[in-house]
């Protein structure tokens, strides 16, 4: 591949699609924007800011992976791969020491567990419904009016965490709103929340085998409730980079770079 | 009892599922003249040069559900695992309302069979292939059953489930009570229980006689000596066969041994697979992984096979449901023989006769990798997915096991599948990358 050579990796998942840039292998630029009801429009509004914003047009770009739960709905994408390998190269290179990736996204979880190369060497998917998920959070964020990004604080302060017995949506929310009733303080409903996430994802990681070097990814990553939870169930800690929403889009464009460097 | 409705001891309940369409499929399949018609739908598919294999599967269950519908020879329900060489031995003709589920999925009648017998307070926690089974017998969809024989090993829903059939029916239910462990001793108490279920139902069901034993049984060796042979021609490379028709006639497997037509089925399945080794026509050209499949598959939607097998080239080789697992019948000794069938069953007993199934399969037909389609409420095979997976996973041997439900579209998330399914094949490409550096 020539010097100067452009390559995009996009991820259209099912609240946020992410876009990431890369001008020899190094990250350019990102851009997210929410992903709505039209994902082509979606990618597309994506590709046109990551290019507009360098000065660039479509013929520039040299290679495009597109990636997530609409990655075949991006018209500029060479080609798609799965969200669990881009998650998983992703993380790698933003944290070369990572061994096990927990992605939190809109619509499902992951648990991936990565050999020395940066490989998947075996993966785990929550099952189709919410619990576990952003969309979960987002529900009850909601029922207790306030902002996802009151959770880290609010769980330091809660003395103990209440407790949620469920991890379906609907059931849960309604498990809430009888806490509330019972005078039980948000803070500590918001510390059982995120540990309910945890547990449903506890079993995931076990599943794969539990490694030390655990890096977070996905939307729900900057949700530091639910990390705090995280480590406190896993005895470790859970490192969460800055760009780690952008994990899976970044780790498109590093597979797009390589088979550009291939072709 | 008036179809559609369950008998509460005081009234008659309306049930749920009885639509306008389920009646009119209910009356015809009562009707000589449809039968007649598919008769001559058969006979015209094999003047226009029709496939054989498939021409004598449809030519097997038009004869069954002739003799059923019509009342022609009586029918027996019988559970997945029950040998229907007793049943065609005796002269009946073997309906299997959890394989007939897989039948409703694929036509789509499937919502109204799981609505039905929802409606009867069964639990959506419990197996679709049952539930559907037993929607489709009270709505009946399915043939009036004179019997039920259902046997006590792997599924604990279908014999709980046929129960409540045989209740529903007010026919005689028998139940094989398989020991757990293979002796001498076990086996003789099985042979015996074997014997006396064909004793009842020659007593109880008019029409029923052992005196068509020994040709079921002759059947049944011939059918797997054809059926041997087509095993060992899937084992070539490619497979000359797509795996989602294999778990599609998966139900013949489960249903025919014994019947005249699983003879010519196989038969002509093992030719079909012979000429495609001959022409070099494989159905997934360049293979580049060949999967093996555990358990069943969703019936209702070809979405996941043509991503596999069309978008990404990857064959179904082999499932372990097919492999075949028993000795040749010895038609002296009838019960003796279906004794010894039912115990060799690698889902009984302790888990490492499947393990020893399962690393024979990846043996014989140069596995790649191994997908379990976890089907909903299948405590079965979900129950041991650990211990395969750490199985396989010692071996080196990819696992995928993929939540689904074969009937049941409710229970299924296709998208999520897809990605599996695609995170699976990308997990065994960069190991195969890796490898050949």
């Amino acid at each position: 591949m020539k010097a100067g050579s452009y390559v995009m990796g996009i991820d259209v998942g099912s609240s946020v699609t992410k876009g990431v840039l890369l001008l020899d292998g190094q990250i350019l630029s990102n851009f997210m924007l929410p992903t709505g009801t039209d994902l082509d429009a979606t990618a597309g509004e994506c590709v046109r800011r990551l290019l507009s914003d360098r000065g660039l047009t479509q013929k520039d770009i040299l290679y495009t992976v597109s990636t997530g739960y609409g990655r075949t709905q991006v018209k500029e994408a060479d080609r798609t791969i799965t969200e669990i390998t881009c998650h998983g190269r992703g993380a790698k290179a933003l944290v070369p020491r990572a061994e096990l990736v927990i992605d939190i996204g809109g619509q499902d979880s992951k648990v991936i567990r990565l050999d020395e190369d940066g490989m998947v060497a075996d993966f785990v998917m929550n099952d189709k419904c919410a619990a576990g998920t952003g969309r979960f959070l987002e529900v009850m964020a909601e029922r207790l009016g306030m902002s996802l990004l009151d959770f880290g604080r609010m769980w330091k302060t809660a003395r103990k965490p209440a407790s949620i017995s469920s991890t379906c949506t609907v059931f849960a929310e309604s498990e809430v709103i009888s806490l509330l009733s019972r005078g039980i303080a948000p803070d500590e409903i918001i510390r059982g929340l995120c540990d309910a996430v945890a547990d449903r994802l506890l079993g995931m990681v076990h599943r794969v085998g539990l490694v030390p070097d655990v890096v977070m990814t996905g939307g729900v990553s900057k949700n530091e409730g639910v990390r705090l939870s995280l480590e406190k169930k896993l005895s470790l800690k859970v490192v969460v980079p800055d760009a780690s929403q952008f994990a899976g889009a970044y780790g498109a464009a590093i597979i797009g770079h390589e088979l550009a460097m291939r072709n | 009892m008036t179809p559609g409705t369950f008998d509460t001891g005081k009234s008659h309940r309306k049930i749920a599922g009885e639509t306008r369409r389920i009646k009119v499929i209910r009356t015809l399949t009562r009707k000589s003249w449809v039968h007649s018609a598919a008769k001559l739908v058969i006979s015209h598919m094999e003047r226009r040069g029709g496939t054989p294999y498939q021409i004598d599967a449809i030519r097997s269950f038009a004869d069954d559900f002739k003799h059923a519908y019509l009342k022609e020879k009586p029918c027996i329900y019988t559970s997945a695992f029950v040998p229907n060489e007793l049943i065609y031995g005796l002269g009946g003709v073997p309906f299997l309302p959890e394989a007939a589920s897989g039948f409703a999925a694929s036509f789509g009648f499937a919502r109204e069979s799981l609505a039905a017998c929802e409606s009867l307070w069964y639990s959506p926690d419990l197996c679709s292939f049952h539930r559907a089974g037993v929607g489709a017998s009270v709505l009946e969809l399915a043939p009036r059953p004179a019997a039920v024989v259902v046997s006590s090993h792997l599924c604990d829903g279908g014999k709980r489930s046929l129960y409540q059939i045989s209740r529903y029916h007010d026919c005689p239910f028998y139940i094989l009570d398989v020991p757990y462990t293979n002796s001498v001793q076990s086996l003789d108490r099985l042979a015996k229980q074997i014997g006396k279920v064909a004793r009842g139902l020659e007593h109880e069901v008019p029409g029923l006689s052992k005196a068509h034993m020994d040709e079921a049984i002759a059947n049944s060796n011939a059918a797997r000596s054809h059926y041997l042979r087509l095993c060992n021609l899937r084992a070539n490379i490619p497979s000359p066969w797509r795996g989602r028709e294999a778990l599609s006639y998966v139900v013949l497997f489960l249903w025919s041994w014994g019947s005249p037509w699983l003879t010519k089925f196989y038969q002509a399945l093992a030719n079909h697979a012979a000429d495609v080794i001959q022409s070099g026509e494989y159905p997934v050209r360049n293979e580049r992984f060949r999967l093996a499949w555990s358990n069943l598959k969703p019936y209702y939607s070809p979405r996941l096979f043509d991503y596999l097998e069309d978008e990404c080239e990857v064959s179904i080789a082999f499932e372990e449901f097919s492999y075949m697992y028993w000795d040749p019948l010895d038609a002296r000794d009838p019960y003796v023989s279906l004794a010894k069938k039912i115990m060799s069953n690698p889902g009984w007993g302790p888990i490492e006769r499947r393990l020893e199934v399962v690393n024979r399969i990846i043996r014989e037909f140069s596995i790649d990798g191994v997908v379990q389609f976890a089907q909903w409420g299948c405590r079965q095979y979900n129950g041991a997915t650990s211990v395969l997976s750490d199985y396989l996973r010692k071996k080196g041997i990819p696992f995928l096991n993929l939540d689904g439900d074969g009937v049941d579209a409710r229970n299924s998330g296709e998208a999520q599948s897809l990605t599996r399914l695609g995170a699976f094949l990308e997990l065994m490409e960069s190991r195969d990358i890796r490898n050949s550096r």
